[in-house]
């Protein structure tokens, strides 16, 4: 039989999104004035981050800004011990890393980031949690490095 | 609207990498084992629709170079992606197609292969402005929901491994199935290696090579080329919002599924799930979502789930055998999975299930999952 062979292929890809008057409002205050901006549906009063046009419950469009803090409480948390793909580099992420969905304080969704602590006996829903940022920021969620305790002096 | 039924259904072996042939070919399988069960030819197909997660695989427009090997020519084509709805969304469209009065013969058919790119590749393609700024992948976006539902739920990761048991051990008997283990244990899958916690390397679905394919004929045509199809009697889809950490208690509430299969129960009739639905094939990537989908589906209530999975509720010889295939924990195609679901359904109600066979099954429930956002429900039955 015909020996199976593969042809490998790896892209050099890029594009370039529009992130719309909401978004790039949301990137200008974490760039410039480390603030985290929501927007608030005006008929259920929901906090959405990330900001967004419409709110998907009452199909209204959303056009009050509402001010998140970098503090907020974990609602569900993992330690991820296997490497996967980091989407901001293309490249496996080294493990053991935390991970949480944290709800800001103000904020109705929860924010999928990492943590800074990955022993999986340190952490615990509910646990109380703040951001720590760069010094660089250019306006995306990666000005954010990881969430630490609240009380930790990191 | 007519009355619509499944009257075949045809699977490629799934396996980690099927080399021998091309995706066309892999499609191509399938389609030919569906319309030689159904006991037609492509001239009496009057419309094709295709499932495949393309950017899987990094080519483009497979509707057109894979929909020839499905069957495509000359015929109209569409094609559904929807992430790990997409099978069952194709299944959803093409009993539209029929339902209507469109077509009367419809062919679905869905594949993927996996192993000419890494699916986590795809997975880290989502919104690029959000959720792009995080690994989190499908391992790790699982692993956060799993400690809300577990917290929650009471669930262990002994009940969540006996799911994957379960799977496993009913693949042996499926000769289509990626992963047969016959032999493998609870201790097994809790000392397989930790991917994010609390899911092992056994608590996950695999990735695998396959295709499936059904074909629907409506009344009038059904009865006649097939001694037993499969009526199709709800088939509904929910969506839900996009972005990772919108939903509320995703696994916990996993409302789309909640509200998908109350409005299917409710146009059959079905008012206590466990004893009316004989069997079902459910779409679980992970061994904890089949315990979630258990209280979603309204098998039984909130925190029972486990329970169900101790006392071999949903074995096979359980009052509602769950996944007699393997599931999607036994092998995942992602654009074929769903297809396989409604094909397994469909294949229990028909009396062709081979060895996996549940006797005497009237009433067969199948079911799509996407990214927590979306659900697909279909009830088949054998009138």
């Amino acid at each position: 039989m015909t020996e199976l062979l593969h042809i490998s292929h790896t892209m050099s890809l890029s594009w370039r999104y529009g992130a719309s008057w909401y978004f790039a409002e949301f990137m200008r205050a974490l760039r410039d004035e480390r603030r985290i901006l929501g927007l608030r549906c005006p008929v259920c009063r929901r906090v959405y981050l990330p900001p967004r046009p419409a709110c998907g419950n009452c199909h209204v469009e959303l056009r009050e800004w509402a001010e998140v803090k970098d503090t907020g409480t974990v609602r569900a948390f993992t330690v991820v011990r296997t490497p996967i793909i980091d989407p901001a580099t293309g490249q496996p992420r080294p493990a053991s890393y935390g991970m949480a969905l944290i709800q800001l304080d103000g904020a109705d969704t929860t924010l999928n980031h990492y943590l800074a602590e990955n022993d999986l006996s340190k952490l615990r829903l509910g646990m109380r949690v703040r951001a720590v940022w760069r010094e660089e920021r250019v306006g995306r969620l990666n000005d954010i490095v990881h969430f630490v305790a609240e009380d930790s002096d990191q | 609207m007519r009355r619509v039924a499944v009257i075949g259904t045809g699977q490629t072996k799934h396996a980690k990498a099927r080399d021998d042939v091309s995706q066309a070919e892999l499609a191509r399988e399938a389609a030919t084992r569906a319309l030689a069960d159904a006991g037609i030819t492509i001239r009496d197909v009057d419309a094709i629709v295709l499932s495949n997660m393309e950017l899987f695989e990094g080519r483009a427009l497979p509707e057109m170079w894979v929909g020839e090997g499905a069957g495509g020519w000359l015929k109209p084509v569409m094609k559904i992606a929807t992430g790990g709805t997409s099978g069952t969304s194709a299944c959803i469209a093409g009993y539209h197609q029929c339902a209507s009065g469109l077509f009367d013969i419809v062919l679905v058919v869905g594949w993927e292969k996996h192993s000419e790119g890494a699916t986590q590749t795809g997975m880290a393609l989502v919104d690029p402005l959000w959720d792009r700024n995080v690994a989190s992948g499908a391992v790790g976006n699982f692993a956060l929901s799993i400690s809300q539902y577990a917290a929650e739920r009471g669930v262990t990761p002994e009940q969540a491994a006996k799911v994957a048991v379960k799977a496993r051990r009913n693949a042996a008997k499926n000769p289509c199935a990626h992963l047969q283990m016959p032999d493998l244990t609870v201790e097994q899958v809790l000392s397989s290696r930790m991917l994010a916690d609390p899911i092992h390397l056994l608590d996950m679905c695999p990735q695998s090579d396959g295709a499936a394919a059904i074909v629907y004929a409506a009344e009038g045509r059904a009865e006649k080329l097939c001694p037993r199809p499969a009526w199709v009697r709800a088939a509904v889809t929910r969506h839900d919002q996009p972005t990772i950490g919108d939903l509320d208690r995703r696994l916990v509430t996993m409302r789309t599924l909640r509200d998908a299969a109350r409005e299917a129960y409710q146009r059959v009739g079905i008012t206590d799930p466990l004893k009316q639905i004989d069997v079902a094939e459910i779409y679980e990537p992970v061994s904890y979502a089949e315990l979630a989908w258990y209280e979603a589906l309204g098998f039984c209530a909130e925190g029972e789930a486990g329970r169900l999975i101790d006392e071999g509720v949903t074995g096979m010889d359980g009052e509602l055998p769950v996944n007699p295939s393997g599931g999607v924990l036994s092998a995942n195609p992602v654009g074929a999975s769903g297809v396989i679901r409604v094909a397994e359904a469909a294949m229990q109600v028909m009396g062709r299930a081979g060895a996996h066979q549940i006797p005497n099954v009237r009433t067969a429930l199948a079911t799509g999952y996407g990214v927590y956002a979306w659900s697909d429900v279909l009830i088949l039955s054998a009138d």
